[in-house]
C-alpha cells in the first residue's frame, strides 16, 4: 500500500514534466529559461564570454560535459533543439496553409508573413494550419 | 496508528514537494531578478506605430561618438546635457533590463528568458509588420563616455545578434545603436541603474515594395541566392 503511493507521489511529481515534454513546441522564452535553469551555473563558470548563441554556447556546453551537473548534461540539448522546431515551424506555415494562403486570403507561400493576419482571422482555416501558426508563435 | 502516521508523512512530503515546485517557479523573483516581460506587454507597446522621423542610423553613430570625446570646459553636467537623438523619443518605446556581464556585450544566463520573450514577441503577428531599432544606454558611472558609447554600442548589437542567429528574426528587420550617456532614459537620474536598460524602439513598417522577408522565407531565400551565386 505504501509503496503504491510512493508510485503515486513519484508519478505526481513526475507529472509536470511529463506534460512538459508532450507539449508540442516550447516558446523561444521557455527554452531559454530552461537553459538559464539547467545549465546557467555551467555557463557561468566554464563559458564565460560566449552569448546565447545556438552553435557556439551548444559546442561550449557539450566541450565541458565531464564538470556539468547531471541536470545540465541531460537537459542542455534540449532548450536548443525546441529553438530550432520553433523556427522551423515558420517554414511548416507555408505548407501546411497553403490552400488558405491562396484561396482564403489571396496571398503567396512566398511571402507567408503577409498572409498571418489573414490567416489568424479567416474563417474556414484547416487545424492543421491553425496549429502551423501556433507552432510558429504568430498567434 | 502506524500507517497514519506514515500517511501524514507522505503528505508532508507531497507538500513539502509542491512547496519546492512553487518556489522553484518563483525563484527569480526571490533573488531578487526582475521577471521576464510579459510577450503580450511588448507586443501592445511596439505595435503602437503609425508613423514616425526617419533615422539615419549609420550616420548617427559617429555623431555620437563625437560628442562623448568633448572635453570642453563649459560642459553641461550630465543631467542637463541634452539628448543626441532627441528623434527617438518619438518612437513607440519599451524598456527591457538585461544583465550583463560586467564591461562586457555578453548576456548573462539570468536574461535568457527575457531574450527569448523579445523574440517571441518580434515574431507574434502584431509585430510582423515592423523593423525595430535596440538601443543600449549607460548610466554615469566615472567611466569615459567614450568608453561608455562604444559598450552601450557593443551591447545593443549583442541583443541583436542574438534576435537574428538564435531565434532567426529577419536581420532586416533589426538594427542596433549605441547612445551610452549622450542621451538617458531617465534625463534627471543620470547615475540611475534605469540607464542601463535596453531600450526597444518600432522604427519603420516593413515596405510593401520591397517587403523584408518574413525570418523563414528570409533564410530560404538567402540560401537559395547563395546557392546561385555559387
Amino acid at each position: 500500500m505504501v509503496r503504491g503511493r510512493k508510485i503515486l507521489l513519484i508519478l505526481a511529481l513526475a507529472a509536470p514534466s511529463l506534460a512538459h515534454a508532450a507539449d508540442p513546441i516550447m516558446t523561444f522564452s521557455d527554452a531559454a529559461a530552461l537553459l538559464a535553469k539547467s545549465c546557467g551555473a555551467e555557463i557561468s563558470a566554464n563559458c564565460r564570454g560566449v552569448n546565447l548563441d545556438a552553435n557556439r554556447l551548444k559546442e561550449c556546453l557539450s566541450r565541458n560535459q565531464d564538470v556539468a551537473s547531471s541536470q545540465c548534461r541531460a537537459n542542455f540539448l534540449v532548450p536548443f533543439d525546441q529553438i530550432q522546431k520553433r523556427i522551423a515551424a515558420r517554414v511548416t506555415v507555408a505548407g501546411a496553409c497553403r490552400l488558405e494562403i491562396i484561396k482564403l486570403c489571396h496571398g503567396s507561400t512566398k511571402e507567408t508573413s503577409k498572409s498571418v493576419p489573414c490567416l489568424l482571422t479567416a474563417k474556414g482555416v484547416s487545424r492543421n494550419c491553425t496549429q502551423a501558426t501556433i507552432d510558429a508563435g504568430y498567434r | 496508528m502506524r500507517v497514519l502516521l506514515r500517511d501524514l508523512r507522505l503528505r508532508d512530503l507531497g507538500l513539502l514537494a509542491t512547496f519546492a515546485a512553487v518556489i522553484a517557479a518563483t525563484s527569480p523573483a526571490v533573488r531578487g531578478q526582475a521577471a521576464a516581460p510579459a510577450r503580450d506587454d511588448i507586443v501592445n507597446a511596439l505595435s503602437k506605430f503609425e508613423s514616425g522621423p526617419e533615422l539615419d542610423i549609420p550616420a548617427l553613430k559617429p555623431k555620437i561618438i563625437e560628442r562623448s570625446r568633448s572635453r570642453g570646459k563649459n560642459e553641461p553636467e550630465a543631467s542637463k546635457r541634452p539628448p543626441i537623438v532627441p528623434e527617438l523619443r518619438e518612437f513607440p518605446t519599451f524598456n527591457v533590463p538585461i544583465q550583463f556581464d560586467v564591461d562586457t556585450p555578453i548576456i548573462l544566463p539570468e536574461s535568457y528568458e527575457t531574450m527569448g520573450r523579445i523574440a517571441d514577441a518580434f515574431v507574434n503577428a502584431p509585430l510582423l509588420p515592423f523593423s525595430f531599432l535596440i538601443v543600449g544606454h549607460s548610466d554615469t558611472n566615472g567611466k569615459a563616455r567614450e568608453a561608455n558609447v562604444i559598450l552601450s554600442q557593443r551591447r545593443a548589437d549583442a541583443v541583436r545578434e542574438v534576435l537574428v542567429n538564435t531565434f532567426k528574426i529577419s536581420a532586416k528587420r533589426i538594427q542596433s545603436l549605441g547612445v551610452g550617456e549622450e542621451q538617458f532614459i531617465d534625463q534627471a537620474k543620470p547615475a540611475s541603474p534605469v540607464n542601463l536598460q535596453i531600450q526597444i524602439l518600432t522604427v519603420a513598417k516593413v515596405p510593401d515594395q520591397q517587403p523584408a522577408a518574413p525570418p523563414a522565407a528570409a533564410t530560404t531565400a538567402a540560401k537559395k541566392s547563395s546557392k546561385k551565386k555559387k
